[in-house]
């Protein structure tokens, strides 16, 4: 390691140390021109101007080279006998020995004042990675977002590529590319081992790619593996330049580990994950326990059906009662589930419409029809012009929303109420709106009640629902490129749903005419 | 019941024993007859070995996709065939009409409903034996021999567009027939997919036979899947329960 240091450290003085020299070379001519001139004696002190300008640019080496200088000079050019290394003077001699006191404890005041500065101008750079840093982990949404921080500050700090891997599979199904950065094949595999948890040694490994790059690969932290591993680029450096490196690397990522204890990270990346492993676990059950459910419901509702005209059963009123219960319980379990499968089908993949021409009033009479028996005892006003133009789009999307829609009138208002559905055009655009006489909307309620899960806190107590009609209905028009809107004058004085498709009025081709025949 | 054959036969086909169980008792307080299969082979064979009147076939069998079944039956036969379908796809529905299914019923279905659907498919294939000429949809007559059609015993005028798509539907009485369908018969295989001509043409056709065109009751739509002519007697345009059951799609 010695003959590469040493040449290291020749190589990074060498520039300060000869314009020294140079300074203190063009100095003694200046004052050697005042001598000659003025006749000026013992300039010695000047000296310390450049002893200090080399303390200051260029550190300690380059000022003590200043001063042995500056003694040198003024010895040969300004002490009797001139031109010569030798002083006749005993006053003299003591001079240059206060000189050299002096340039050595002002060279070493100001490269400690020089070292201070650097490391301020440092601490300050440092900071400001830091404040930003953390700044995107606050804002950061999910577990990729805080890893790209992560990513992002060991990069700055380090000014060398870095490529973090939140898991081994994510290293192995990365296949060796980043963003920017693309990581050597030898590398990935060490990333692996070094994730899975098969390398013990907290300080990482040296890995030499296929093009001569070293690159170093360990775990972030090695108490906590949520922060994953990191590969660095450490370049094209000799084996001893690269353990300097490591060095620094290990500093640094105990400073960032320390940083991201400090912010709770590996709790907030833990957490964020298991919150998404819950999301895909709770649709997955949902949708397989929903299907699991439907098939003996098919046979409870058909024997209960089977049962409640059985003419056995016609002169039992009690008997009969109990089953229309059975038969009205099962088809509400049933509605229920489907909802339930209408939202892991809206989360999960989306809705896909079938779009096709249709009537509006073909699909707001069926709704109705589909829910004429819950409409049964609220005083229903359908006012439809008779020249509604056809829209494009799903009808059985719109019509569930519809029958959605009503479901909710029905459920937040009391029988003999009246439910109006009208419909009309305005601006190119379709609005079928439902108007009930029930209990309104606070300001509060307005805003929430399309979320998923949505229950209105007036009504936890005494309705049931599972606060999802209203958003399957919201997500089944948007798939529409419709949008619904809700209108209340207040708590108690009613509410109405406004649904608003487009009309593509251009779009529909010339219908050739029936006299044509 | 409005049947004057004695006791139909009805093959239920269901791999569900609970399903078989209660159409079993249902069919049988209705006075059918009922013959049961679990698979789709044995449906298959039931079907070649005994004379029977209709089949209720589950779409979901252990050996074969119910449309199969369908289809295979429909090679030889023109017994009426329901399907019964926990999907409520649209497209799955045109399908099995297609393919040459009657009608279907969603699961999970009332009895009534299930009942309603069998009577009119029966009548259908009563009136096909017999050659009986004439339809009647509540008010709505169509004689079919002589191509005229009356409301309330008034002759109408109709177009012959609207004619030949108020044929196609009184031939099919009661069934579901399918946009695509229509739209081939009416209009020629060319225009399969233009059903916005259709929603045009079922919109004048209301103004001419239904007695309230805004809530039409005669010619009624199924959404997703076509237009059903409703007959008069039939239980299809009054139950109490069977129609709360929305028919939803999933995947």
């Amino acid at each position: 390691m010695h003959g590469a240091g040493k040449f290291d450290l020749i190589r990074k003085e060498l520039p300060g140390v000869l314009t020294t020299l140079g300074l203190v070379g063009a100095l003694t001519a200046v004052l050697f021109a005042f001598v000659w001139e003025i006749g000026l004696a013992h300039g010695s002190v000047v000296y310390l101007v450049p002893v200090v300008i080399a303390a200051t640019r260029w550190g300690i080496v380059s000022a003590i080279v200043a001063a042995i200088c500056g003694v040198l000079a003024s010895a040969f050019f300004f002490y009797e006998p001139l031109y010569s290394f030798r002083i006749k003077d005993p006053q003299e001699v003591i001079d240059l020995i206060l000189f050299i006191f002096v340039a050595v404890v002002v060279s070493q005041l100001a490269t400690r004042l020089k070292r201070q500065l650097e490391m301020a101008r440092q601490r300050e750079i440092d900071l400001r990675d830091l404040y930003a840093f953390s700044r995107r982990l606050a804002v950061a949404f999910d577990v990729s977002d805080i890893h790209a921080a992560i990513e992002d500050h060991l990069a700055s700090v380090m000014q060398r590529n870095v490529v973090l891997f939140p898991s081994a599979r994510e290293a192995s199904n990365s296949n060796g590319r980043r963003a920017s950065v693309t990581v050597p094949e030898r590398v990935l595999a060490e990333v692996v081992e070094v994730a899975s948890g098969h390398r013990d040694t907290a300080a990482g490994a040296m890995v030499t790619a296929a093009s001569g790059e070293i690159w170093l690969v360990r775990a972030v932290s090695p108490k906590s593996p949520e922060f994953g591993v990191i590969a660095i680029n450490l370049g094209l450096e000799s084996k001893e330049h690269s353990n300097e490196l490591r060095i620094r690397v290990d500093a640094v990522l105990a400073d960032a580990t320390a940083t991201l204890e400090r912010l709770g990270v590996a709790h907030a990346i833990s957490e964020a994950r298991m919150r998404s492993q819950t999301d895909q676990l709770r649709e997955a059950l949902i949708g397989s326990v929903s299907h699991e459910l439907r098939t003996p419901l098919a046979s409870i509702l058909g024997a209960a059906t089977v049962l409640s005209a059985a003419p056995m059963l016609q002169k039992e009123r009690k008997l009969t009662a109990l089953v229309h219960d059975v038969r009205d319980e099962a088809e509400r379990l049933n509605n229920d589930i489907q909802n339930l499968l209408d939202a892991t089908r809206i989360s999960s993949d989306g809705v896909k419409p079938h779009v096709e021409w249709a009537d509006p009033a073909d699909i707001i009479n069926s709704a109705v029809e589909r829910c004429r028996h819950r409409l049964v005892d609220r005083r229903l006003a359908v006012d439809l012009p008779s020249d509604l133009p056809l829209i494009h789009v799903d009808p059985v999307l719109v019509q569930q929303a519809l029958i959605q829609i009503f479901d909710n009138a029905v459920k937040y208002s009391v029988s003999g109420s009246r439910i109006a559905i009208d419909a009309s055009t305005r601006d190119g655009r379709l609005i079928v709106s439902v108007t009930d006489q029930g209990a309104g909307l606070t300001i509060a309620e307005k805003s929430q009640i399309w979320d998923r899960f949505a229950r209105g806190e007036r009504h936890a107590a005494t309705t049931s629902g599972s606060g999802l009609g209203l958003w399957i209905a919201n997500a089944f028009i948007a798939a529409n490129d419709g949008k619904v809107s809700a209108v209340s004058e207040g708590p108690g004085l009613g509410t109405t749903v406004n649904i608003e498709l487009p009309i593509t009025q251009a779009a529909i081709p010339q219908l050739e005419s029936d006299a044509d025949e | 019941m409005p049947m004057s054959e004695p006791s139909p036969i009805v093959l239920v086909v269901d791999d569900e024993i609970q399903i078989r169980r209660f159409l079993r008792t249902g069919f049988e307080l209705n006075g059918f007859v009922v013959h049961e299969a679990g698979n789709g082979a044995e449906a298959i064979r039931s079907a070649t070995l005994r004379p029977i009147d209709l089949v209720i076939a589950d779409l979901g069998l252990p050996d074969m996709d119910g449309s199969e079944v369908v289809e295979r039956i429909r090679s030889w036969s023109s017994v009426p065939i329901i399907v019964l379908s926990v999907r409520s796809n649209e497209a799955e529905k045109v399908r099995l009409l297609e393919l040459g299914a009657d009608d279907y019923v969603v699961k999970p279905f009332g009895m009534a409903e299930l009942l309603a659907r069998v009577r009119v498919a029966l009548r259908r294939q009563m009136r096909a034996v017999s050659g009986e000429p004439t339809v009647k949809a509540g008010p709505l007559t169509i004689d079919l021999a002589a191509r005229a059609v009356m409301l309330n015993e008034k002759r109408l005028t109709l177009t012959p567009k609207e004619y030949r798509l108020l044929q196609v539907l009184a031939q099919h009485a009661g069934n579901v027939v399918t946009h695509q369908h229509l739209l081939k018969e009416v209009w020629g295989s060319i225009h399969v997919h233009d059903t916005h001509y259709l929603r045009i043409f079922v919109r004048k056709l209301r103004q001419k036979i239904e007695p309230h065109p805004d809530s039409p009751n005669i010619l009624v739509t199924e959404l997703g899947v076509g237009y059903r002519l409703v007959q008069s007697g039939s239980e299809i345009d009054a139950p109490a329960w069977p129609n709360s059951t929305p028919a939803k799609t999933e995947i």
